[in-house]
């Protein structure tokens, strides 16, 4: 189906949601889904004012959309790749992306605070210019360049050549290996929240919208995100979500048993933020309200969030022993 | 002339000036834990009411404390002229000094409780009215020779005549004053209005830190036997207690050590020895401090639940602590160190002390919160509100009731932008 506008797709998603947002994969197809619809209509929109797309090219999603762990509401991540480089094809470019973003915006993804989007000239490039670009963050690695670099790595192709973004993070594993930054990269996603206090409590919001509330996105989820992105780093797979991150793991670095609990652990904590979560906007969607939680279900919870800074630890160690 | 008398003069005068600089430590207490664009206002009216409160002293507040009277109120003495005072082995000057730096205190306690959205005005009718009519009853009838001075109160440093009153005459403002914009939401969750300076807050500890080896130790009113030792070693080791046991109950509870909440167990320590410091033995001095230190904890949740904006903290600093400082000695005074009333329930003394201990934190608290609460109730009448605007509010107090911001440079585009 084509859509005309972006309001028929936000009505599509406004109907919809609901159906796919008892289960985490149907939604994050269903999310993909609502973001094809956009581009293709942003790139039909773009043609009758610039003529159609001077070459191929490809768009991305990173953060939770390039995990495909977005919750029912969702921020923008995203970036564009395009083959030619030269002045006419990059302005061209960047007002698709803008006419993207404008779109997601429209259909229900607020704008990233940190302009990480495909309108923003650092995210919109030529394969030759983002080549260059990660040489220079990975020989800048200052805090905000191995930052950026970390966000890449969550990057999936969602329309258009689907071999670019895979040849560009590509590129960036291979120069990540051969500069030793895995340390710092680790360095950089240090600061975990404690999600479960000294006397085994729920360490919740005490103050501000959400209190009473358990921030599930920093406090619970992190620690896993983390510690896989880098995994997957040094293990050079290539998947972007979670999920898929621990079960390309060679047994030799973790034992199947173990790669057994952290998915199953890593599924509970969206399935509890998917039902247990606040969803009436996106930053409330990332608060779980824990009074709705049974006994056990707390107690699941607990444990498991205790069992993410053990990931972390265990990537830690795995990585300190290279260096 | 007597060597005791000049000396007692001597280090009593010593404890005045300390106690004075503690005005210093509220000014960067309170300037430390609200925003800048209050931050002149606070500074300046905190000078404005220490100097009300002492001419009010002078005129009035000594001769109701101390004069003679009867169980309630004294009646004499008042517009002292610097005479010796009978009973007193020290100058009467000196004497006269050292207590009315004690009444400036408990009134700059009770300001905590107007913080950020009071008006100046307000602040001037208060500083007299309370400096009359609340603080004096209560310190005649603990200090003075009044009824509880004859149950056998303990009240060493005034845990309760300072802090506690100072802490109920906050109470009284801040529920008729109301919370300060944005710190509740409609849900009734609290936000949480930062204190614009961690550093003025940390000084302003160590600053009430030292000062009150001014306020405890300076009580002894003499050095006879160097007591005054033993007393300044049981304040450090409770305003020390208070500061690790905050400390670690923020750590526990929260899973984060808060610095600000540190802060208070150490304060909180400081007002719980006060009124035990003289009677306990050191190693219930540090039980005594570090109750104190999470007491203070559940308190500011307690206060914060209810609705009650408590910007300084005051009630649960000055108050909890004053209240559990009080009791201490119900349970903590040694046969030894009980000069006045009894020994504690843990020193074969049983239930007595504390139950005066009790009888005198519930008068106290409930007098100084009724007549705190009718006079700024009538205040509230006749001065049309005894808040400022909400436009005033958000562009600051500095600006509203002095023309000038206490932070020029940072604060004028800020304005321009927030009232637009």
């Amino acid at each position: 189906m084509v859509y005309c506008t972006y309001k028929e797709i936000r009505m599509y998603r406004d109907t919809h949601i609901s159906s796919v947002s008892h289960d985490h994969f149907e939604l994050n197809r269903f999310h993909d889904e609502l973001m094809r619809h956009v581009v293709e209509l942003a790139i039909s929109r773009t043609a009758e004012k610039l003529g159609p797309t001077p070459c191929p090219f490809s768009f991305f999603v990173m953060g939770s959309a390039g995990r495909m762990e977005q919750a029912i509401w969702s921020d923008q991540d995203n970036g564009i790749i395009f083959q030619n480089k030269n002045i006419e094809t990059k302005t061209y470019f960047i007002q698709l992306g803008q006419e993207i973003t404008n779109g997601l915006f429209e259909v229900g993804y607020t704008y990233c605070d940190g302009g990480v989007m495909a309108s923003n000239d650092q995210w919109c490039k030529s394969l030759s210019e983002w080549e260059e670009q990660i040489s220079e963050w990975i020989e800048e690695s200052s805090w905000e360049t191995i930052r950026n670099l970390l966000i890449l790595i969550d990057g999936r192709h969602l329309y258009g050549e689907n071999q670019f973004i895979t040849n560009v993070k590509k590129a960036a594993y291979r120069s990540i290996h051969q500069e030793h930054l895995l340390a710092r990269m680790l360095d950089n996603t240090m600061l975990l929240k404690k999600g479960v206090g000294l006397l085994g409590q729920f360490l919740t919001e005490t103050h501000g919208p959400h209190s009473t509330l358990l921030n599930i996105k920093e406090r619970a989820l992190y620690p896993y995100v983390n510690a896989l992105r880098l995994l997957a780093v040094k293990e050079k797979i290539e998947e972007t979500s979670s999920l898929a991150r621990i079960q390309k793991l060679p047994a030799e670095v973790m034992n199947s048993h173990e790669r057994e609990v952290y998915e199953k652990q890593f599924l509970q904590l969206l399935y509890y933020r998917i039902t247990y979560g606040d969803h009436s906007n996106y930053e409330s969607g990332h608060y779980l309200v824990v009074s709705r939680l049974s006994r056990q279900e707390k107690k699941e919870m607990k444990s498991i969030i205790r069992n993410g800074p053990h990931l972390y630890q265990f990537v830690r160690k795995l990585i300190e022993r290279d260096v | 002339m007597d060597t005791a008398y000049l000396l007692n003069s001597l280090w009593v005068l010593i404890s005045a000036v300390l106690v004075i600089l503690m005005i210093g430590g509220f000014i960067l207490l309170e300037t430390g834990s609200t925003r800048m664009k209050n931050a002149g206002h606070i500074a300046g009216k905190t000078i404005l009411t220490f100097s009300i409160s002492s001419i009010v002293f002078w005129a009035a507040g000594y001769g109701l404390i101390f004069g003679k009277g009867n169980a309630l109120i004294g009646f004499t003495d008042f517009l002292y002229s610097g005479y010796d005072i009978a009973g007193v082995k020290l100058s009467g000057s000196v004497f006269f000094l050292f207590q009315l730096a004690f009444a400036g205190i408990s009134l700059t306690v009770a300001f905590g409780g107007f913080a950020e959205r009071a008006k100046l005005v307000s602040y001037l009718v208060f500083s007299v009215l309370f400096s009359v009519f609340v603080y004096p009853p209560i310190a005649h009838w603990i200090w003075g020779g009044g009824w509880l001075s004859k149950l056998g109160e303990q009240d060493f440093a005034g845990s309760t005549v300072v802090h506690l009153t100072g802490a109920m005459g906050a109470l009284a403002a801040t529920i008729l004053l109301k919370p300060r914009i944005g710190k509740f939401n409609k849900d009734g969750s609290a936000n949480n209005l930062e204190g614009h300076n961690q550093v003025f807050t940390a000084l302003s500890v160590l600053l009430l830190w030292v000062g009150w080896f001014g306020f405890n130790a300076g009580s002894t009113l003499s050095v006879d036997g160097a007591f005054f030792g033993y007393v300044a070693l049981n304040t450090n080791l409770a305003a020390a207690a208070g500061t690790v046991a905050s400390l670690i109950i923020s750590w526990m509870a929260l899973g984060k050590v808060d610095v600000p909440m540190m802060l208070n167990g150490a304060l909180a320590g400081l007002v719980a020895i006060t009124a035990s410091c003289a009677y306990v033995d050191t190693w219930a001095a540090v039980v005594i401090g570090f109750i104190a230190g999470i007491l203070v904890f559940y308190s500011i949740r307690f206060f914060e639940s209810k609705g009650i904006d408590d910007p300084i903290f005051a009630l649960s600093v000055h108050g909890a602590a004053g209240v559990w400082g009080t009791l201490s000695t119900g349970f903590f005074a040694t046969k030894k160190l009980a000069a006045i009333g009894k020994p504690g329930l843990f020193y074969g003394g049983g239930l007595e002390q504390l139950g005066v201990q009790t009888i005198g934190v519930l008068a106290c608290a409930v007098y100084a919160f009724i007549v705190s609460y009718i006079f700024l109730s009538i205040m509230k009448h006749f001065l049309n509100g005894l808040r400022v605007t909400e436009e005033e509010e958000i562009i600051g107090l500095d600006m509203s009731e002095h023309g000038s911001y206490g932070y020029p440079e940072l604060l004028k585009n800020e304005r321009k932008f927030q009232v637009k």
